[in-house]
């Protein structure tokens, strides 16, 4: 009493039944792929010279399932091809909605926006230092004398941005009262004060069209950034020390590198179209060549301008390296 | 009427079984070669074979060398993976694989910068360990999820130490079971597990339950001859781990650990592969669309980007982002979890889930294979129906036999229960007086508990009765008899009559009558009792239920006065012209909540096939009971019989049910299987062997069913494991049969499989949510990455604030979506289709992606504008800005207002707009988690407020983003920074939108069922 079909039945088709079971996923991926390339899609059953398998269907499906990537091409395939256009009838309306919407919303919040100044400065309380000219990358000036190839950047850099500040360019300006801040609220159009390039000394240019230089002496033009409304308390200076290396001396202009006050407070790009920001040169005198000094300006005399953040290295501060050789 | 059947009570010869057909292979599985002639074999030759001595056993010496070569006789524990495998599957996984990838993109990117600029920031290598803490961590708590849930099975499966009676040197000792060795004679009383295969060699009234082995419910007579050539048929054989029900017997060991029966079923199991769960495929299949988006886009992006002449380390920063924005982190944690709660919340309702992804199975489930004994039945012989005074009666076969409704007035009936009461051996348990009736429990075999139980229903206090009726003699029911009797004294003081009470095979009992009991009138038996004796035998064994008669007979006192000396052995009274009182049926009854559950599993498009070891007739009534074969429905045995036509002429596709025997099932072919399984709604096989139940789910599975197998007994064991959810009793299951399965049933009711099938619907339908809320800002966060490398604008959201919305603000609302109810019943729709009907489909994809994704997108870029144009920065300054915004040595760049930026004011800016669009992204999850709560309904039918947790999700991003944005964001590396209050409003026109938009689209969708609409926008 040895039933034998049963015998069978375990050796024989019980594990090949089992073996699609198992393949399952990369089968069905094969198939899809077979479909793609052998099924003409459903309403395109022949193609227009009598074929079964049209050939520009054929591409289409095959680029389709490309982009598609293969996966998700399975379930796309079953979409018929009217429901396809209408599904890119439709996005093109739900797209064109969400456009309206989004230009709808943007309009309403630029409505509540003034156009001459921003609603918050809520990320520049306090202005950052830069200085001109900038070398390219860090800030770390590497000057030689003999080759002036190593600093014309630099004079031309500073020629650039001295220009507004040319005598011609501020003929039209105000001379302003010294130490106050020139308020200016409810005056249309805003007025500019004049910044006078003689308070720079022996870097304004006029007398030294190479502001030092050749001779080793080079002026770096130290300002501050500009922030509407900004009103520093006290006498704001900018102060300059050199923290690395010694034989050198150190000259600010104007004097005692002050920032006045009357160049505040700024109005913005579109109301203060002139506006002339002040300047605070620096010339380094260097009594040796062939060493490095770093040197580091902040802003003082200002309880309201900061200058020691961890984070913000450029916040009322500057700090750079030059370096001279012969 | 089968001969075998109406003899049932005589069933316990040797002549029915040997034409019942349990299907014993010989393959592979059992080389029977080896032990074939153990049952054959004379006690001498045993002896000689197994070098031992029936009387004095083994040596002890010789024991331990026999033990040292064949180990102990346990089963070897199925193959576990190892742990560590587990846990490095949950890590290279999914997802994990990608974020791998992700993670060692970081540490290129930064090992490049580095090797450029010592001083290189240190985001890149941050990211990068932050992407492995990730993955790690969710790998961990999906490998902690899964171990908690296979942890409750593993108590369960802790077996107690058995002990077994051995006879070594001539002694008997109590050594524990795994210590036997073949040749150990071992002794075995009733209550007894069989400690190991063993040849009976002396037997005293030993009687065996088989029914975890073969699925019989009927106790099993073993002796020491040899009644079958099949060692597996033959009486002289007890297999390990049955169980002895009364009696006692000696035996021989001639099998242990994994050779015996037993063993071999057990490595069967463990031979047959686990297939995938459904769920597990979908997965891997929305896996794979993921991924193949995320990769795909990447790359295109990564082309984009260096045909734009980006740097390659930029353009590989951007792949990182891409992918990260790509990857929903926080789905596999919320995916494990939400399937835990529901195995949580299935095992409240009685279903232990063993592996995690059982649960969802359960709910594509479209076939089920369903055990009878003790699944569909209460497993428990009980009183059906009587009949006495020509005419049937019902007894309430419910769990607590309360309602006995029968006419119970009748003098007949008074001299039944009399002789029910009396001539019955089982005897309750003692200690047991606060114990319910039905859940005593009875020492004697079953039918005899039955009978027991049921007079205790009926009259009260049946051991008081037996008292006053004192038994002077009686003789025990024996095979060659056929009947039991007793002799008693009565209750009546003035009555000295002794009371002769005896029952038995019916047509034994009415051989031995000449009277039968009508109205409690003896009137002869005549002609016309006997036919309607006959008519009530064959319609109650037609019922697949097993008949019992009774009769009495009050000895005449002159004859026999008080001081008669009875003898069993010369049967000194009579045994002939007694007076016929009764019959009583017994069954195994339904439960009485599976007829419900059947019939839900009906209209849940689920079809409920019986396989069970237990004979046609019996399966086929119960089968009617509970509705597997429905009221109206006719095998093709059925309409032959009605039209009075041989069986092969009828039409077989008019029959919707059919009974396969296993007999039949030997006969068939894969093809004929299938033609069977397709055709016939309505299924019963029976007298089926272990490896049928297997053909029977292959058979199954090849219809592209999803088969769900209930079982108990070792026997099932293989097939549960080759079903895509095994079904285990808890109660009645053996240990093996719970190891196979992946979801075990505390209370072994089949209606709790119908909870759990709802269960396993409802999280499907409610992952296709999580999904879909989850896939939703995958697009939000992706889209800021694509206008970055191609317009140049600032980086609008850092990938450390895509991490936390993935893995933060977003986790705690898709859980919440897993306790979302039912949208409508789902119990009344089909089951759900293997290929057609997945878990994501292009509808959700697109949906999701393309439209509610892009929507979140434009809220988010609207926020980001806002922020940058009310700080200074209008969106068309913004255009082609990143070089100069992102140069670290431009420390005086301009905005629109003609202010000058530090970089590092620039980069605060740039934070700000990181947390703006995160709060965005946030405030319109809000929406998505809102409107995701229903797919077809709207969310103010489902009730807005029914689901508590939704709203605990929606606080909790509020809570998180609120936290991130005050201080603790602040943190360096988390770059979040305190946002204003006006900004965390932004969005809000956009989440309405979607809301609204939403409920829109199931407007539409409840309106035009079918239409383009619906198939596209369904999902």
């Amino acid at each position: 009493m040895v039933p034998r079909s049963v015998c069978l039945t375990l050796a024989g088709w019980v594990r090949p039944a089992a073996a699609p079971k198992g393949t399952s996923p990369e089968r069905s991926l094969g198939s899809s792929f077979a479909e793609l390339l052998l099924l003409p899609g459903p309403s395109e059953a022949v193609g227009a010279d009598g074929s079964p398998f049209p050939r520009n269907r054929l591409l289409w499906r095959l680029r389709e399932s490309v982009a598609l990537g293969d996966r998700f091409s399975d379930i796309w395939d079953t979409v018929s091809l009217t429901s396809r256009r209408l599904i890119l009838l439709f996005y093109l309306a739900f797209y064109g909605f969400l456009a309206a919407l989004f230009t709808f919303t943007m309009w309403v919040m630029l409505q509540t926006l003034s156009d001459e100044t921003p609603k918050y400065r809520d990320q520049i309380s306090s202005p950052g230092l830069t200085i001109v000219p900038k070398p390219p990358g860090a800030l770390e000036f590497s000057l030689n004398i003999s080759k002036p190839a190593t600093y014309e950047n630099y004079i031309d850099a500073i020629k650039e941005f001295l220009r507004e500040y040319e005598g011609k360019k501020q003929e039209h300006l105000l001379q302003c009262r010294n130490g106050t801040f020139f308020e200016q609220d409810n005056i249309f159009p805003k007025k500019t004060c004049k910044f006078s390039l003689e308070t720079l000394g022996p870097c304004s240019g006029l007398n030294d069209v190479n502001f030092g230089y050749p001779d080793g002496n080079p002026c770096i033009f130290v300002k501050m950034n500009r922030i509407i409304g900004l009103r520093p308390q006290g006498e704001p200076r900018i102060v300059c020390a050199v923290k690395e290396g010694t034989e050198v001396n150190l000259a600010t202009f104007p004097k005692d590198g002050r920032l006045d006050l009357m160049y505040f407070p700024y109005y913005g790009k579109k109301l203060h179209v002139n506006y002339r920001q002040p300047v605070v040169a620096l010339q380094v005198q260097f009594q040796s060549y062939n060493q490095e000094v770093s040197i580091e300006c902040k802003i003082e005399g200002s309880p309201n301008l900061r200058n020691q953040d961890e984070r913000d290295k450029f916040l009322g501060r500057v700090a750079f390296k030059i370096s001279l050789t012969q | 009427m089968s001969e075998a059947r109406l003899g049932l009570w005589s069933s316990m010869t040797s002549k029915v079984h040997s034409c019942s057909g349990i299907l014993w292979p010989e393959s592979s599985f059992f080389p029977l070669s080896q032990w074939l002639y153990d049952h054959r074999l004379s006690t001498k030759e045993l002896e000689e074979k197994y070098g031992t001595n029936i009387l004095q056993g083994l040596t002890n010496m010789r024991a331990a060398e026999i033990l040292a070569r064949d180990g102990p006789n346990v089963l070897s524990p199925p193959k576990e993976t190892p742990e560590i495998i587990k846990f490095l599957k949950q890590m290279i996984g999914g997802f994990s694989s990608l974020l791998w990838a992700g993670a060692v993109l970081c540490f290129i990117a930064y090992l490049i910068e580095f090797s450029k600029d010592k001083s290189a920031s240190l985001d890149n290598l941050y990211l990068g360990g932050v992407l492995i803490v990730v993955v790690i961590l969710t790998g961990m708590f999906a490998y902690y999820q899964e171990a908690k849930s296979t942890n409750i099975i593993a108590s369960f499966t802790k077996m107690i130490p058995r002990n077994a009676l051995v006879i070594r040197n001539g002694e008997k000792y109590e050594i524990p079971a795994e210590h036997l060795v073949l040749g150990d004679i071992v002794e075995i009383k009733g209550g007894d597990q069989i400690p190991a295969d063993i040849r009976i060699l002396t037997s005293q009234g030993c009687k065996v339950d088989n029914s975890s082995l073969t699925g019989e419910s009927e106790p099993q007579f073993r002796s020491c001859e040899v009644t079958h050539e099949n060692p597996l048929e033959s009486k002289n054989i007890g297999f390990y781990s049955t169980t002895c029900l009364e009696g006692t017997a000696t035996g021989m060991v001639i099998n242990t650990g994994d050779r015996t029966v037993i063993g071999r079923i057990a490595s069967l199991a463990s031979s047959v592969g686990h297939e995938k769960t459904p769920i597990a495929i979908e997965i891997e299949h929305f896996v794979h669309i993921v991924a193949g988006v995320a990769v795909s886009i990447g790359i295109v992006f990564f082309i984009i980007a260096i045909c734009m002449k980006y740097r390659v380390l930029d353009a590989v920063i951007f792949l990182i982002g891409i992918i990260l924005a790509n990857v929903p982190e926080g789905l596999v944690a919320a995916v494990t979890v939400s399937l835990s709660l529901t195995a949580k919340r299935m095992a409240k309702k009685n279903c232990l889930v063993k592996n995690l992804e059982a649960v969802e199975t359960l709910g594509s489930t479209s076939i089920i294979c369903s055990d009878k004994t003790g699944t569909l039945t209460q497993n428990r012989m009980t009183v059906a129906h009587l009949w006495f005074d020509n005419e049937i009666y019902q007894a309430d076969t419910s769990e607590n036999q309360k309602d006995q409704i029968f006419d119970q007035s009748s003098a007949t009936w008074t001299s039944l229960s009399k002789i029910v009461m009396l001539c019955n051996r089982a005897e309750f348990k003692s200690g047991q007086e606060s114990v319910p009736i039905m859940k005593k429990i009875v020492m004697g075999d079953a039918s005899e508990a039955a009978l027991l139980k049921f007079s205790e229903v009926v009259m009260g206090d049946v051991i008081e009765r037996r008292k006053k009726n004192r038994k002077v003699v009686e003789i025990p029911f024996n095979s060659v008899n056929k009947f039991q009797l007793s002799i008693h004294e009565t209750d009546d003081p003035n009555d000295k009559r002794f009371l002769l009470v005896m029952k038995g095979a019916p047509e034994r009992i009415l051989e031995k009558c000449s009277t039968i009991m009508i109205n409690g009138q003896e009137q002869p038996l005549d002609e016309s009792s006997v036919k309607a004796f006959q008519d009530a035998y064959m319609e109650l064994g037609g019922l697949g239920e097993r008949v019992l008669g009774f009769c009495h007979l009050y000895l005449p006192e002159d004859e026999f006065p008080d001081n008669y000396s009875f003898d069993v052995e010369s049967m000194n009274f009579p045994t002939s012209d007694l007076c016929f009182v009764g019959l009583i049926s017994l069954i195994d009854p339904p439960r009485s909540t599976v007829p419900d559950a059947v019939i839900k599993c009906r209209s849940a498009g689920i079809k409920v096939i019986m396989v069970t070891g237990d004979h046609p007739i019996t399966a086929k009534a119960i089968a009617r009971s509970v509705g597997i074969i429905s009221a109206n429905s006719e095998t093709v045995e059925d309409i032959a019989k009605r039209l009075k036509i041989p069986v092969e002429k009828v039409n077989k596709r008019e029959a919707k049910a059919a009974v396969v025997s296993g007999m039949e099932l030997k006969e068939m072919s894969p093809e004929q299987l299938d033609e069977l399984l397709a055709n016939h709604t309505e299924i019963v096989f029976a007298r089926t062997s272990p490896q049928q139940k297997l053909v029977i789910v292959e058979g199954c599975q090849r219809q592209n069913a999803i088969v769900a197998v209930t079982g108990d007994g070792v026997n099932d064991s293989p097939a549960l494991k080759k079903a895509d959810i095994g079904i285990a009793m808890g109660c009645a299951g053996s240990d093996a049969a719970k190891i196979a399965a992946d979801m075990v049933l505390l209370d072994d009711n089949f209606s709790s499989i119908v909870t759990g099938i709802e269960e396993g619907r409802l999280i499907f339908d409610n992952l296709k949510k999580i999904i879909a809320f989850t896939l939703t800002k995958n697009i939000a966060e992706l889209i800021p990455f694509l206008i970055f490398i191609i317009a140049g604008v600032p980086l609008p959201i850092g990938t450390i604030a895509i991490l936390f919305i993935d893995l933060g603000t977003d986790i705690i609302p898709s859980i919440a979506l897993a306790y979302e109810k039912a949208e409508s019943d789902i119990m009344n729709r089909k089951p759900r289709h293997k290929k057609k009907d997945r878990l994501v489909n292009h509808q959700l994809a697109l949906y999701s992606y393309l439209q509610i994704g892009i929507l979140q997108s434009v809220g988010g870029f609207f926020a980001y504008f806002t922020v940058y144009t009310v700080q200074g920065f209008k969106p068309d300054l913004l255009l082609y800005l990143r070089p100069l915004w992102e140069n670290d040595s431009l420390n005086d760049l301009e905005d629109s207002y003609g202010q000058e930026w530090t970089k590092y004011q620039r980069q605060y800016l740039e934070w700000t707009g990181y947390t703006a669009y995160f709060v965005a992204v946030m405030v319109q999850q809000i929406a998505d988690v809102i409107i995701r709560k229903t797919r077809i309904n709207s969310v103010f039918q489902q009730g807005l407020f029914r689901n508590k947790y939704i709203w605990v999700g929606i606080a909790s991003q509020i809570i998180i983003a609120v936290i991130l944005s005050s201080g603790f964001g602040s943190i360096p590396v988390l770059n979040f920074t305190t946002l204003r209050i006006q900004y965390w409003f932004v969005a809000v026109p956009y989440a309405i939108v979607i809301w609204l938009y939403d409920e829109f689209r199931k407007l539409l969708v409840r309106h035009y069922p079918g239409s383009w609409w619906d198939k596209t926008m369904y999902y």
